[in-house]
């Protein structure tokens, strides 16, 4: 178990979050950082493929509340968060293992740690339960999707 | 090439449709503001590093305004068509200038000057002013041989009458000084055309191509009652607003020159007000006898800036609202006071005509009269040059402002319409365009009409109200000094972060200019999936998307005009219908993912 070195996805706002410093130095450190124009842009069927592709968790870094520049991507996130949390919860996986957070960190030194931060508490969760079991199961699940 | 003839037959040119925010639109230069906002939305918050983004974006600005720092003082007519207006208060735009202003003021000694090669064309810009020194640079960059021809010992025109506290005068000279000089201007000091020395057609054989007229509104208006021009005006003790803030321009004015007097001002627009405040700070008891009514949004309402105003009654200046002069009463040739009566209505259909009730008159004392009711033109000039027509009006095309029968003549500025310092930079503008075509022998007008298209608020959950900018109190700002302070950096960080750029991508761009974004993705919607259920309507924060009928399906469609390719509606489209041209998140989220395993 001591081996086991937790896979987390992190997407961030590039409004909000390491604008003033180039994308290589933020890669070199964060593993697995996808910037984005807009968090509002995520997917859910983009939260839910990231456990299916083998991630432990997903971190979601948006814009302050208030604050965003296509006026509410941060919510719409936020809500999707919320939703998909309840939808892993269904299947048995922890809805911890996805986390948003909203706020302001131009030079983004702060995502490292964040992530850092989630993958010790992913780590302390251990491996999840596989989400592709957990679809095959017959029982329908619904595709999760956004929408006010 | 060198056109003669103007086109013989009259056409209207259809109008180009153009989508701006409204404060965009509201400037008569199009200043880019949202853009810029945005800009200095993401620069970075310790001074050294914002240093070299701030000058950049001022670079950008002086690109098309030389003037944007005296702007970022006095100007900000956009803020009174933001969106936020009514949402929180209008972003302040006018100090998010001053404050790029602050920063940009040490740089321009360090401007270089235009390097487009010379044309060899020579064009007279008559009248310094904001008008005329804006078309002199627009032509200075298109590689014209321009000569300012300026009637007094200084350029700068009215700017100068701008009292010190709201525009410091060492900011002004220099401003100056950098125009001429980056344009590669030559002035003519103290000589004024259209006299017996200098005709306007002295100018065509001193080998000037074209001429454009920007003299400004150099005399004052006197004051009348029911078109008759009041006596009384040559009164000691009487004088007029204009010659008052030159005066004080030339500091020779003492600071307790109107000690102890009582000083009335008529007049009710923003120069009225700086002849007010100015006496006040010379130590007077002050009057502000106003023909418009208070409420501002009333047809009669008074047209000096809010801004103004409350600074005046905080400056404790009184103001009297809807009162006329229809007397001015002196004693032995000394001014001792006005007879006010009641104005009930000062515009109609046709216009400015005042109405008054002479049953309900007040008596004011004063020692003093100041009278502040406008400017008007050197009508003997124009008259003489045969500018005018039968009723005293330019015959002027005014989409080209190229007079009907001089075609190389052409006139802008306050000498045709009175108005804000940057509505005759905008015409300096317009101006210098005209001149470039009609030198190149180009269609005056093809394409220069537009029809603005404005946008609404977003639909968006958060306001801010707006920031609270410090004045100093008014009893310690009883100087020529400034008394507003300057955004800091922070404040013009956050200031720009809560404009809500409601206005389109096309003309901002700046996501793609620091590299946010490749490109503006349009959104394609793929009419066989698409189910017409309207998930991406709600979505949409922009009014963008939206659905139409078409043969007997009900389909969604997007206005690429007020998308911003955010993506929202992508991601809300239950059937994947959407998606982004040329948009690379997916394959990158696809790349990370494909990583994992």
């Amino acid at each position: 178990m001591s081996e086991y070195k937790p896979k987390l996805v992190c997407f961030s706002c590039k409004f909000s979050w390491g604008y003033l410093t180039d994308e290589e130095t933020i890669s070199s450190t964060t593993e697995n950082w996808v910037p984005v124009i807009c968090t509002g842009k995520i997917d859910a069927t983009h939260m839910l493929d990231a456990f299916r592709s083998g991630a432990d968790g997903v971190l979601i870094l948006g814009c302050p509340e208030g604050d965003c520049h296509y006026q509410d991507g941060n919510y719409e996130a936020k809500k999707r968060v919320h939703l998909i949390r309840r939808l892993l919860e269904s299947v048995g996986i922890e809805g911890e293992r996805i986390r948003i957070e909203l706020s302001l960190d131009p030079e983004g030194t702060r995502i490292p740690d964040l992530v850092e931060e989630m993958r010790n508490e992913l780590a302390r969760l251990g491996p999840p339960k596989s989400i592709l079991a957990a679809e095959e199961a017959p029982q329908e699940t619904a595709r999760a999707r956004g929408g006010k | 090439m060198w056109k003669t003839e103007a086109k013989g037959v009259a056409h209207v040119e259809t109008a180009v449709r153009q989508c701006l925010p409204p404060c965009q639109i509201k400037c008569p230069i199009n200043e880019d503001i949202q853009r810029t906002n945005v800009l200095i939305s993401l620069l970075p918050r310790d001074a050294d590093s914002a240093r070299e983004g701030t000058l950049d974006i001022g670079d950008y600005l002086y690109e098309k305004n030389p003037f944007f720092n005296i702007c970022g003082y006095i100007c900000g007519i956009c803020e009174l068509e933001c969106n936020y207006l009514k949402k929180g208060g209008a972003i302040r735009r006018r100090l998010l200038k001053r404050f790029l202003s602050d920063a940009y003021t040490d740089h321009l000694a360090e401007l270089k000057g235009f390097q487009a090669v010379k044309n060899g064309e020579k064009v007279a810009v008559v009248g310094g002013g904001p008008g005329g020194l804006m078309c002199a640079y627009h032509l200075g960059k298109r590689g014209y041989e321009v000569t300012v021809i300026e009637a007094f010992d200084r350029l700068g025109g009215a700017l100068w009458l701008v009292p010190d506290y709201r525009l410091p005068k060492d900011l002004l000279q220099l401003t100056l000084d950098t125009l001429v000089r980056v344009a590669g201007i030559e002035v003519r000091y103290n000589s004024r055309v259209g006299t017996e020395e200098l005709p306007l057609e002295h100018l065509k054989n001193q080998g000037y191509k074209a001429v454009f007229l920007a003299t400004g509104l150099p005399a004052p208006r006197v004051l009348t009652f029911e078109r008759q021009v009041l006596e009384g005006q040559d009164l000691a003790g009487v004088m007029y607003g204009h010659t008052y803030l030159y005066e004080v321009s030339h500091n020779n004015i003492a600071l307790d020159y109107f000690r102890g007097k009582k000083v009335i001002v008529t007049g009710g627009g923003n120069v009225a007000f700086d002849v007010a405040r100015s006496a006040r700070r010379h130590g007077a008891e002050v009057t502000v006898v106003s023909l418009e009514r208070e409420d501002k949004d009333h047809r009669d309402g008074i047209p000096a800036d809010e801004e103004e105003v409350r600074g005046a009654w905080e400056e404790g200046i009184r103001i009297l609202y809807s009162r006329g002069v229809r007397k001015i009463i002196g004693e032995n040739g000394q001014f001792k006071g006005i007879n006010c009566p009641l104005c009930v209505s000062v515009f109609d259909e046709e216009g400015f005509n005042p109405r008054f009730d002479c049953e309900d008159c007040v008596d004011l004392e004063g020692d003093v009269l100041i009278i502040t009711v406008g400017q008007s033109p050197d009508v003997s000039l124009l008259q003489k040059e045969g500018l005018l027509d039968e009723h005293g009006r330019f015959d002027i095309d005014h989409l080209t402002l190229q007079i009907t029968n001089k075609p190389w003549v052409f006139v802008g500025g306050d000498v045709r319409r009175v108005g804000f310092m940057v509505e005759a930079m905008g015409e300096g503008l317009m101006a210098a365009e005209s001149i470039d075509r009609y030198l190149s022998g180009v269609d005056m007008r093809e394409g220069r009409r537009r029809d603005y298209e404005g946008y609404q608020i977003p639909m968006r959950r958060d306001y801010k109200r707006e920031p609270e900018v410090p004045w100093m109190p008014p009893e310690d700002r009883m100087h020529f000094r400034m008394f507003e302070q300057g955004f800091t950096l922070d404040e013009a960080i956050e200031e720009a972060r809560r404009c809500v750029t409601c206005g389109p991508c096309l003309s901002c761009k700046a996501c793609v200019s620091i590299g946010f974004q490749k490109s503006l993705s349009p959104v394609e919607v793929d009419t066989a999936r698409c189910s017409g259920c309207g998930h991406c309507v709600y979505a949409c924060n922009y009014y963008s998307a939206h659905l139409i009928t078409s043969g007997g399906k009900i389909t969604s469609e997007t206005d690429m005009f007020r998308c911003k390719s955010c993506g929202m509606c992508v991601v809300a489209c239950p059937s994947e219908a959407r998606r982004m041209v040329d948009d690379d998140t997916a394959e990158r989220i696809g790349s990370v993912y494909t990583s994992l395993a």
